[in-house]
């Protein structure tokens, strides 16, 4: 270019790597975004769907790290534990329902039984916040404290109790909307699918739950909550209480009280306390400093959830309602129908506000389930696809796992919140246990100030958690939990198994640290399979000549005529390169090379060592997916017979089609000797 | 273009490692739409970078960056020089980098001129941009001295257009 004055020129530069690549120190790049952008009409097709369904590609740095208040904690955190009291009365109603009108006036001692059993989980999960700043979730704490087979255990079980916060708390949100408007109950395992479909689609697009968005729903809920208990309790002390014909009420079967039906009916109501545990694994999403603030957070949870799930139960004791059929309409919608009032607007918000809040605990199980499986990939239990993560920074392969299997098990239990209950709560008292224990072998080895009555409290919480353990798995054991009983330990075996392999794999693959590699002194020796005399086959004698001296072209036939017309071209056109024709009388292709680099094989001097053979195979590039079909079937299954053949190194070269005359330029010698230029109609070696 | 008097607007620093004090009140600065910013390679272009880029979002202006190889007169001009250099190509690449990180689309571009000076004021012309920016280093030798040299005088006097020339911290400043 010239410049102003006759002497300023200046002349641009090009950069090619500019719009795909960035230098950022010696010899290191970092690939832009168009790197990223596929070339074929195809990918880039998909590109755009997906862009258009989950948004554009994120790089790594755009990753928000918000630090949460107490208040927007309590919101995000809690809303798997708070949400629990929509359905936990219901669930101890149910069972005592059995013997009778009048065993349902043990369901507030049970009630109450289970508030003290989440007030001393609470507390010992307190515990967990300050000795795990960076997050105690019950797979570190068990692995870290007791053994890695005892946090494989608690990964499963949390694994399983994510999957189920999906499928419980969608199947529940969708009995409060039909409670509201009945005729959706016909379709509700339709709009939890479809729900969850959303949710999945949500968090593949890198939702985050940072948002003040979902801060509401949880506030909304315990304002409505709050208030209609508090209404409730009013009613009830005033005696405006009176016993309420159930509609839709499951018919009383008149059995009997027992020990057996009081304990059921506390492992069933014992699912109030299912998330209790999240605050727990998010404490270093809290502002400083985090483990008081988690902790602090932690008993405002608690209370909350106690006073909730008391309320609501005396409440239901007090109108006298009963289990419904179908859990449509739920126990909870009935305590606030008579206490607002039916159809009234403060009925409608609650339960809106209580469907909320129950898609937002499913929804927290998006975030947690897919952090799992990275941390289980990364140290080697899941398939590496785990801990990658996808153009929006979420854990893709988890996400959709996660929603598949929770799909699977609405639709296997017919989106019935009571038949999905026994596998829920097995899981979330196994890591409890664990973690209880954990946290005990934790303050014994620490030995920090305060650590004897730390540790006090930790094992009364272990041996409270485990009896109740024992209990829900023994008296919910035939309505399902021995599908957990069943599956914990076959995820558990599963992951050995994974580890086994990936262990395996890295001891084959691993390289000494002291060892320095040179260049190698192995002789080299190609061998190239040909199906006639074309582009493809010349181009990939091409390559076997430049990377080895002894290249040989094989022929494989089923007709001898065949042979002598190739060998007459052949000869003319590629000379330097000796061509072997193999008759195959019982018309195999992938035998006869086999046994032909056995024998070249067989004839190498045994004194010196093997060499490497590259098996150069022409391959015919396809245009478009239906041409993938006519051409190469060969080649494809020549490289799946060599590729596990020891010192055989397969190289495919691929033709693309090109300009005849920029072909023979490319390829041919001389103008005089250059090669006939027909269209490749046995390319490929097919 | 009309022809602006080269116009200097030194820019005090606070710390090595801070941009420069960029004014609380960024449109309290003379606004601009296109700047070239020369890019001589000096550890202080970052700054420099990150201080135009920050004004540069405030007054939604667009960025160029423009690193001029000089060529000595015993070659010819179009001998591939920079391509080649990776140690070239970086300096464009941690300028572009640094203005996305901030929120702003840089350009890169490189050249290859006899005179620096003349060359970044021709791109300037030629982009129409509306300022010109370049750093003016520091060196701590002999007592410390900013080392004007001749290519920032140039520009002043050559420049169609505003031109920053924005001063590396001294060392009294950084301790």
């Amino acid at each position: 270019m010239q410049g102003r004055k006759p002497a300023d020129r200046r002349v641009r530069v090009e950069r090619p790597h500019s719009p795909y690549f960035r230098y950022t120190g010696p010899g290191q790049m970092v690939a832009k975004a168009a790197a990223h952008t596929p070339k074929t009409a195809l990918g880039r097709t998909w590109a755009r769907i997906r862009g258009v369904a989950i948004g554009r590609p994120l790089a790594s740095e755009e990753e928000a790290g918000e630090r949460l208040s107490k208040k927007k904690a309590l919101a995000i955190f809690s809303s798997d534990a708070i949400s629990s009291s929509a359905y936990a009365t219901q669930e101890i109603i149910r069972v005592l329902a059995v013997a009778g009108a009048t065993a349902l006036a043990f369901s507030v001692g049970v009630s109450i039984a289970i508030a003290v059993l989440l007030a001393v989980v609470a507390t010992s999960y307190r515990q967990v916040c300050r000795a795990y700043p960076g997050g105690g979730g019950a797979y570190a704490v068990a692995k870290e404290n007791l053994n890695p087979l005892l946090g494989l255990v608690a990964a499963a079980a949390l694994l399983i109790d994510y999957v189920m916060t999906v499928a419980v708390s969608t199947a529940s949100a969708i009995g409060q909307i039909a409670s509201v408007v009945p005729e959706l109950g016909a379709v509700k395992i339709e709009i939890a699918v479809v729900v969850i479909f959303l949710m999945t689609v949500a968090n593949l697009r890198g939702l985050r739950e940072s948002g003040n968005i979902f801060a509401i729903p949880t506030y909304a809920f315990l304002g409505l909550a709050l208030l209609m208990v508090g209404l409730g309790l009013v009613n009830v002390v005033t005696g405006a209480a009176h016993p309420i014909t159930t509609p839709n009420a499951e018919a009383l079967s008149g059995g009997e009280l027992s020990i057996f039906l009081l304990l059921k009916a506390f492992a069933g109501g014992s699912v109030a306390l299912t998330g209790v545990e999240a605050i727990a694994n998010g404490v270093p999403a809290f502002k400083a400093p985090e483990a008081k603030n988690a902790a602090n957070t932690m008993t405002a949870m608690a209370l909350l959830l106690g006073v909730l799930f008391i309320g609501i139960t005396v409440i239901a004791h007090a109108y006298q309602i009963l289990p419904t059929v179908g859990d449509i309409p739920t126990t909870v919608s009935l305590v606030a129908g008579n206490v607002f009032g039916g159809g009234s607007v403060l009925f409608v918000a609650f339960q809106v506000a209580t469907a909320l809040i129950l898609f937002l605990a499913a929804n927290t199980s998006f975030n947690a389930f897919p952090r799992l499986g990275a941390i289980l990939a990364v140290d080697g239990y899941m398939p590496r696809q785990f801990s990658y993560r996808g153009d929006r920074l979420a854990y893709s392969w988890g996400i959709i796992v996660l929603s598949s299997v929770a799909a699977f098990l609405i639709w296997l239990f017919g989106g019935n919140v009571t038949a999905l209950i026994p596998l829920y709560s097995v899981g979330v008292f196994v890591c409890f246990t664990l973690s209880q224990i954990g946290m005990v072998i934790h303050w014994r080895t620490v030995r920090e100030s305060g650590w004897q009555w730390r540790l006090v409290l930790n094992a009364f919480g272990a041996v409270l958690t485990a009896v109740v353990l024992v209990v829900v798995v023994s008296v919910k054991f035939i309505d399902g939990a021995y599908l957990v009983v069943i599956l914990i330990p076959t995820l558990v075996a599963l992951m050995l198994f994974i580890r086994r392999q990936y262990d395996a794999s890295r001891r084959e693959l691993s390289v000494r640290q002291d060892l320095v590699f040179r260049t190698p002194h192995r002789e080299e020796r190609a061998v190239v399979p040909i199906p006639g005399v074309n582009r493809a086959v010349i181009q990939a004698v091409n390559v076997a000549r430049s990377v080895a001296d002894d290249v040989r072209a094989v022929f494989i036939t089923e007709n001898p005529e065949d042979g002598a017309a190739i060998r007459e071209r052949w000869e003319r056109q590629v000379p330097g390169v000796p061509l072997v024709v193999v008759e195959s009388p019982y018309r195999a292709l992938t035998g006869p090379l086999e046994a032909y680099l056995d024998v070249l094989d067989s004839a190498w001097p045994p004194d010196k060592p093997a060499p490497i053979t590259f098996v150069v195979l022409p391959e015919y590039v396809a245009r478009s997916w239906w041409e993938r079909i006519l051409y190469n079937q060969s080649v494809k299954r020549l490289r799946s017979s060599l590729l596990g053949r020891p010192h055989t190194v397969v190289v495919n070269v691929p033709y693309r089609r090109e300009d005849p005359t920029m072909f023979e330029r490319a390829h041919a010698g001389s103008s005089e000797d250059a090669p006939e230029t027909e269209p490749p109609e046995d390319a490929g070696a097919a | 273009m009309q022809r602006h008097s080269g116009r200097c607007l030194a820019t005090p620093a606070r710390g090595s490692d801070k941009v420069a004090a960029v004014p609380s009140d960024a449109h309290a600065v003379p606004s601009f739409r296109r700047a070239v910013v020369a890019l001589s390679g000096h550890p202080n272009g970052q700054r420099l970078v990150r201080l135009v880029a920050e004004l540069a979002k405030a007054h939604k202006a667009e960025l160029i960056g423009v690193h001029v190889v000089e060529i000595d007169w015993s070659m010819p001009l179009d001998m591939d020089v920079a391509g080649r250099s990776e140690e070239i190509q970086r300096v464009l690449d941690v300028a572009e980098g640094t203005a996305e990180s901030a929120g702003v689309k840089l350009e890169p571009v490189l050249l290859q001129a006899r005179d620096v000076g003349a060359a970044l004021v021709d791109e300037t012309v030629e982009r129409e941009a509306d300022l010109l920016v370049v750093g003016l280093a520091y060196r701590t030798k002999f007592g410390g001295d900013f080392a004007i040299g001749r290519t920032i005088p140039y520009i002043l006097k050559n420049a169609p257009c505003a031109v920053w020339v924005v001063r590396e911290p001294i060392q009294e400043e950084i301790q």
